[in-house]
């Protein structure tokens, strides 16, 4: 993995943009990268896509950087409630039940 | 009555003992997802004590058709809703995918910084950490409801679908651009990786 990511940079580094990019093109291969991401493409357009990507610095470095926000935000933490606020929401809950109201 | 199912909550959940099952077994999930919608505690607060109420009171409409935690879900994200207008009472924005669309080879450029690091490893650095969050509290709601149900809670497309009332086509469409709205503002931020001197020419300004 680490391997590849310093391959994308070094290409990035002399980006050219690729002949196929128009801007109607760079749409259509924009809007199919999360389904690619998350391998939800009919197999021959996920073979059109990767062919296209191993072609063109510019959207392979593209759909590192979604692949690297989806990995992100898969994994960031959260805190947790304590075992007070647990506890002091519990009665809130209860005692707001109980009266009818919502505090 | 709700139709017993394996999934049914306790039959009286109206009751002290039913409503601490469902509080226990599920409080903690709901604080994780309430934090991730609203970005601060005391309104992730709020709102979990709005769905467990809605919950509490609603319970005998529950028909058992699915999980709990879906049905939870489902009362949060309403309740979020509901606070979201009170407080701000903005219109929805639309994003287009047509924004996402670089118009030159620098914005192609822009990288998150976490070349060769484990997701933890990248989230020591506090820039990235709060850039990450600044972006997914920038989505419009309904954008950030469906990034964090799949991307952070790991719901399937179907479920997220059934949890917002919109179909799975919908919710892809959706994730599709909030994904890329969250890159677009983290790549465009020029954060530097810790150690890996300042930024390029390329990361700097040219999204914004």
């Amino acid at each position: 993995m680490k391997k590849a990511r310093d391959s994308r940079t070094r290409r990035a580094g002399k980006m050219t943009p690729h002949p196929g990019h128009g801007p109607g093109h760079c749409l259509n291969i924009l809007k199919q990268l999360s389904a690619y991401i998350d391998d939800e493409l009919p197999s021959e357009i996920c073979e059109e896509l990767r062919r296209h990507l191993g072609a063109c610095p510019n959207c392979e470095v593209f759909i590192a950087s979604l692949r690297d926000t989806v990995t992100l935000c898969r994994h960031r933490p959260t805190p947790a409630l304590s075992a007070s606020d647990r506890a002091a929401l519990r009665l809130n809950i209860i005692r707001a039940s109980k009266s009818g109201s919502r505090r | 009555m709700p139709r017993r199912t394996a999934n049914t909550p306790p039959d009286d959940s109206q009751g002290p003992d039913g409503f601490d099952k469902l509080y226990r077994d599920h409080v903690d999930l709901l604080y994780r997802y309430a934090h991730r919608l609203c970005g601060e505690v005391e309104a992730a607060k709020d709102l979990v004590q709005e769905t467990f109420l809605n919950a509490y009171r609603g319970f005998r409409g529950f028909r058992g058709d699915a999980q709990v935690s879906t049905w939870l879900y489902t009362i949060a994200s309403r309740a979020c809703m509901r606070m979201r207008r009170k407080r701000k009472g903005e219109p929805e924005r639309e994003l287009s995918l047509d924004e996402f669309v670089p118009t030159s080879e620098g914005e192609f450029r822009l990288q998150i910084p976490m070349e060769g690091l484990t997701p933890e490893e990248a989230f020591e650095n506090k820039e990235l950490r709060e850039a990450l969050d600044q972006a997914i509290q920038k989505l419009p709601k309904k954008y950030r409801m469906t990034l964090v149900l799949r991307d952070m809670e790991g719901l399937s497309a179907k479920e997220v679908g059934a949890i917002i009332g919109a179909s799975e086509r919908a919710v892809k469409s959706r994730l599709h651009r909030a994904r890329l709205f969250v890159r677009r503002e983290l790549s465009a931020r020029g954060i530097t990786q810790p150690g890996h001197g300042s930024e390029t020419p390329s990361m700097r300004g040219s999204l914004t």
